[in-house]
């Protein structure tokens, strides 16, 4: 006895493909999201590093941490902390990749009649609602601590677009490397290089404050663009410097994304193409 | 029955036959040889502690990696907005991050105890006709060993980035011998905890947990007087602020009676309840 099996062929034109793509990557944000649903402690456990680095930085430090050109401590930091989460997302994105991959979990979605791309889009996706939902969890702590947004809700909007657009750059990066790895270990190789991103920034401190060496390399990181340009759309303290990039660091927000993303996205779609050959 | 064994120079050389009698003389010798005093037993298993070290020196890196890392970020990062300039703030930082890196590596004590159980080597040990105690103090000796590398490479380094401790060679010594004191007694939370627990990662879990809240929440960075009332009040009477400021007082040439006192107080009360307790577990093992 035999039985044909038939896959769905999809022959409503360009429109069609483009829904039947959009379905595929939904369900895979789904599995995503339903993942974080039964195991919560990872999420949990990132979301508590950011809150602590709050309280630490801003009750331990704060009372003698000095803002260049004066302002309460708590008010600096807390824009430059939501640049630093969106930073760590990396290594959530990377660690599920490498994860998917070992399992040969991501071979069998390659065998299977969806669209190629909806993988990738299904994991990008998801990481996008987990950082919203992350931002969301450090606007709170950051009412708490005291922090506020002073420019009102259109220019605190384009400081929350600016934060959700590097971590959208950012996640074609953990998108590349966990490609790239295929071992978990590797997470730990790549945290040793996002923690001095995070550190050599003006997430904690102005440059100003720096040595001339260290405030240069703080001024160009790109986490010091994003966070100087939210804290001038947030109407925070500090986000004046004296650099270049200190006074365009909005169009630097919006720059280091872009060039991230034109090097990462081709990236990690050939990389992701080329897993089987 | 003769064997003959070639000799360097190619002679042949007859050994005496060894009867059963005498090879029984031999083991059951009259005399039992002379049991090792506690002194003896205890630095031999130190020495064992510290050729640990000699055969896997990966796990020097935690002692000199991440207290170089923190001195340096904490002193070029931060030193500027806390103290006005690098120079002026790794006076003040430099004893500080000494004294915690030298407590955050304590919990290896634990690791080592729990290890040595996992792999029965512990229990070898127990069989052993020593001093009881002699395994617990000779892991702490070997520690103590770790402590002293890791103060050192501290003070090369923060004497290179510009540290100057105004109390010169005797203050600095001063200050390291009351932080090795210190930590060996600290050393007992963790072997009690070595052998409470059942694996390696759950020994470092605990550790960290208590480590991370004592040096973190203390004065190594910053003067409590800067921080909010609630905050000052855990601070104040952390056993870890109180070594800090007797090691920074001794390397800047004061001699801060009350600090150091509090902090060998805090040392005989660790030993005086961790010590029994490691013992009592010990024993029971």
């Amino acid at each position: 006895m035999t039985t044909a099996t038939t896959t769905p062929q999809n022959t409503s034109g360009d429109g069609g493909s483009l829904r039947w793509a959009l379905a595929d990557s939904w369900v895979l944000t789904g599995r995503s999201l339903a993942h974080w649903a039964r195991n919560p402690a990872p999420v949990i456990i990132g979301l508590l590093f950011p809150i602590m680095m709050v309280l630490m930085f801003g009750y331990l430090f704060g009372g003698a941490m000095d803002v260049p050109g004066g302002g309460n401590y708590r008010e600096f930091l807390v824009p430059g902390m939501f640049a630093m989460t969106m930073v760590f997302g990396i290594e959530v994105t990377m660690l599920a990749v490498i994860t998917d991959t070992a399992r040969g979990v991501t071979d069998r979605f390659r065998a299977m009649p969806t669209s190629s791309a909806a993988v990738v889009t299904g994991r990008s996706i998801a990481d996008m609602l987990n950082s919203v939902v992350g931002l969301s969890v450090m606007i709170l702590c950051g009412l708490a601590v005291g922090w506020r947004a002073h420019e009102g809700f259109s220019r605190a909007l384009a400081a929350v677009g600016l934060l959700l657009l590097l971590r959208f750059a950012l996640l074609w990066v953990g998108i590349y490397l966990g490609l790239v790895f295929t071992d978990t270990a590797a997470v730990t190789a790549v945290q040793t290089l996002v923690w001095p991103l995070g550190f050599l920034s003006n997430a904690f401190v102005s440059p100003d404050t720096m040595p001339g060496w260290l405030a240069a390399i703080a001024d160009w990181n790109p986490l010091s663009a994003t966070g100087t340009a939210t804290r001038e759309l947030f109407g925070n303290p500090g986000w004046q410097g004296s650099s270049w990039a200190a006074e365009h660091a909005i169009l630097l927000g919006v720059l280091w994304p872009a060039v991230i993303c034109a090097i990462f996205f081709p990236l990690a779609v050939r990389r992701y193409q080329s897993l089987g050959r | 029955m003769s064997t003959a064994t070639g000799t360097g120079t190619g002679e042949a050389q007859d050994l005496a036959p060894v009867s059963a009698d005498s090879l029984a003389a031999l083991l059951v010798a009259t005399e039992r040889p002379r049991r090792p005093s506690a002194l003896a037993a205890s630095l031999t298993f130190g020495w064992r502690a510290v050729l640990k070290i000699k055969h896997v020196p990966e796990q020097l890196f935690d002692v000199t990696a991440f207290p170089i890392m923190m001195v340096l970020m904490y002193t070029y990062l931060f030193g500027g907005a806390l103290a006005g300039s690098p120079r002026e703030y790794i006076q003040y930082l430099l004893p500080g991050i000494l004294v915690m890196s030298v407590v955050m590596i304590t919990m290896y004590t634990g690791v080592s105890v729990n290890t040595d159980i996992e792999k029965g080597v512990f229990d070898r040990f127990r069989t052993l006709p020593i001093w009881r105690p002699a395994v617990m103090v000779g892991y702490l000796l070997g520690d103590a060993l770790r402590y002293t590398i890791a103060s050192v490479v501290m003070l090369a380094v923060g004497l290179i980035m510009g540290f100057r401790p105004d109390g010169g060679f005797p203050g600095v010594l001063a200050g390291v011998a009351l932080l090795l004191v210190f930590s060996f007694a600290f050393s007992w939370i963790w072997t009690m905890f070595g052998l409470l627990l059942r694996t390696e990662k759950s020994v470092m879990g605990v550790s960290m947990m208590v480590i991370f809240p004592l040096t973190f929440l203390s004065d190594i960075f910053v003067k409590p007087e800067t921080m909010p009332g609630w905050l000052q009040a855990f601070v104040n009477n952390n056993p870890v602020t109180h070594v800090a400021s007797a090691v920074r007082g001794l390397m800047e040439g004061d001699w801060p009676t009350d600090e150091v006192l509090w902090s060998l107080g805090w040392a005989a009360v660790l030993v005086a309840v961790f010590g029994p307790v490691t013992m009592r577990l010990y024993n029971r093992k």
